[in-house]
Formats: structure tokens, C-alpha cells, sequence
């Protein structure tokens, strides 16, 4: 499951690419399809990345695991694995709100995107002072 | 997750400040919109210039912030490293501030922007992906 730097940026090159001009299709009203397919990529993107993160946090189970750093390792991944909620819950209520199925105001849509980048930048912030501590 | 964040500051030739403000600039940003949507005209009267004031401010500073690196590396005898990071990150950040200002312009006068059609407004995006793409290999 190791890839390259490369290979990780292609797929989200990939994925970004394609979101965006599906974006600006459905935005230039060229195309008629619903918020949710257009947000296809974002999904099939997250799924990949939660597929991943399941299988690195599934492999603290095999036998042959070295315990070192091991709670450290585990707390990162659960905050990356909440960071990856966080992200799907405001794409998918942004997608609800966009095609009208929930009457709710944008503050409740951006509640999940500010508590993912408060969290984002408590991490920035905590290798910002890391550092310079170091 | 995906990267980690020394991978990220390679790639994106950002330091981790710098990802940092745009984090913060993006957290207000979002508020503001939240803000400029939910209220009624009444009770906020506010422009779309003043919601992406926080973007075009963070992208002020990140500019302050790489001139002064790139001062500093080309006092230290860095020239060539200073020119490149100076140039990557202007030629980041401008074709951002495009994107948001045309946005901008688009939201602010609706009825009068009619010739500007989203696919225009992106296109600095697209440019920025084939850049960040090109970098990447680089990096790699």
C-alpha cells in the first residue's frame, strides 16, 4: 500500500481535475445532472482514502506488529480518520442543501468544515511551535 | 493523511506558516459566508469584497513573508534558491488572487457579469494544476 510521492499527487491531481470541470460544467449550467454526481470525484477520492487508512489501522492487529510509537501512530490516524468525517459530512450536506432536499442554513452546512479546519490548523500550528521549540 | 506535511511543503513550495495563515484565511472566509448567506440585508450589510477580504489579506502577507525569506537567502548567498522560491510562490499566489478577484467580481455584480462564465474564472486553477503537477515530478 507504500506509494510514491508521485503516484499520490497523480491521483489527486486526477480526481481534482476532473472535479473541477465537472464544477464549472454543472456551474456554466452546460450540464444538468444532480449535486451529488458531481461530486462523484470527491467521493470516490474519499472512499479510496478511508480504504487506506482502514487497511494501515487494520494492520496494528497482525501478529507480527511493532508496538513502538504505536499509541502516537494510532491517535493520528483517528484524528485523520475523524478529519476524513468531518470532510464527508459537509460535502454531503452541502450537496443537500444545493439540491434543496434540506432546508437548513449555510452555518449548519459549515459547522463539519470549521471544526475539520480548526482541527488542521491546531496540527499547523502544533509543528509550527515543534519546530521552533526544536 | 495522504502526504505528510514535509511532503507538503516540498510540493507546494509553502512553508508551514504560510499553509498555516491560508488555513486561517480560509476558517474566516468560510464564517463570513456563512454570515453573508444566513442573515438577512438589514441586519449585515455586507459586500462580497469585504467576505473574500480575508483571502486576498492572507494572500498579502504570504507575499510579505516570502519577500523577506527570499531577502534573507539572498543575503546569505542563496541567490539561486531565492529567485526560484521568490518566483514559485509569486506565480502561486497570483494566479489565486485572479481566480478569487474574478469570483469575486462574478458574485458582486451578478447582473452585469454576465460574459464572465465560470470556466474563465477557473482557468488559473487549471494552470495552477499543470504547475503543481510539473513540481511535483521535480519534487519527486
Amino acid at each position: 500500500m507504500n506509494m510514491s510521492l508521485a503516484q499520490r499527487v497523480l491521483l489527486t491531481w486526477i480526481f481534482t481535475l476532473i472535479f473541477l470541470i465537472m464544477l464549472v460544467l454543472k456551474l456554466d449550467e452546460k450540464i444538468n445532472w444532480s449535486w451529488f454526481l458531481i461530486f462523484l470525484p470527491v467521493w470516490t477520492f474519499d472512499l479510496i482514502l478511508l480504504l487506506m487508512l482502514i487497511v494501515k489501522m487494520a494492520g496494528r492487529c497482525k501478529p507480527g506488529f511493532d508496538p513502538r510509537n504505536g499509541t502516537e501512530n494510532l491517535k493520528k490516524r483517528a484524528w485523520y480518520l475523524v478529519a476524513m468525517l468531518l470532510k464527508l459530512a459537509f460535502c454531503l450536506t452541502l450537496c443537500a442543501k444545493l439540491e434543496r432536499l434540506m432546508d437548513i442554513l449555510v452555518s449548519s452546512v459549515c459547522i463539519p468544515l470549521w471544526a475539520l479546519l480548526i482541527g488542521a490548523m491546531v496540527e499547523l500550528g502544533y509543528n509550527v511551535f515543534h519546530f521552533r521549540r526544536d | 493523511m495522504l502526504f505528510s506535511l514535509r511532503e507538503l511543503v516540498q510540493w507546494l513550495g509553502f512553508a508551514t506558516f504560510e499553509l498555516f495563515l491560508h488555513l486561517g484565511a480560509l476558517l474566516v472566509f468560510s464564517v463570513l459566508v456563512a454570515l453573508h448567506m444566513d442573515l438577512d440585508k438589514q441586519t449585515l450589510e455586507m459586500s462580497w469584497w469585504i467576505v473574500f477580504s480575508p483571502l486576498f489579506a492572507a494572500d498579502g502577507l504570504s507575499t510579505y513573508f516570502t519577500a523577506i525569506v527570499s531577502i534573507r537567502l539572498y543575503q546569505e548567498g542563496e541567490k539561486r534558491l531565492a529567485v526560484l522560491r521568490l518566483l514559485w510562490v509569486l506565480t502561486v499566489l497570483s494566479l489565486k488572487l485572479v481566480c478569487e478577484v474574478l469570483l469575486c467580481q462574478k458574485l458582486a455584480e451578478q447582473d452585469q457579469a454576465h460574459d464572465l462564465w465560470f470556466g474563465l474564472i477557473v482557468s488559473p486553477l487549471f494552470i495552477l494544476l499543470q504547475l503543481l503537477m510539473i513540481r511535483a515530478c521535480r519534487v519527486n
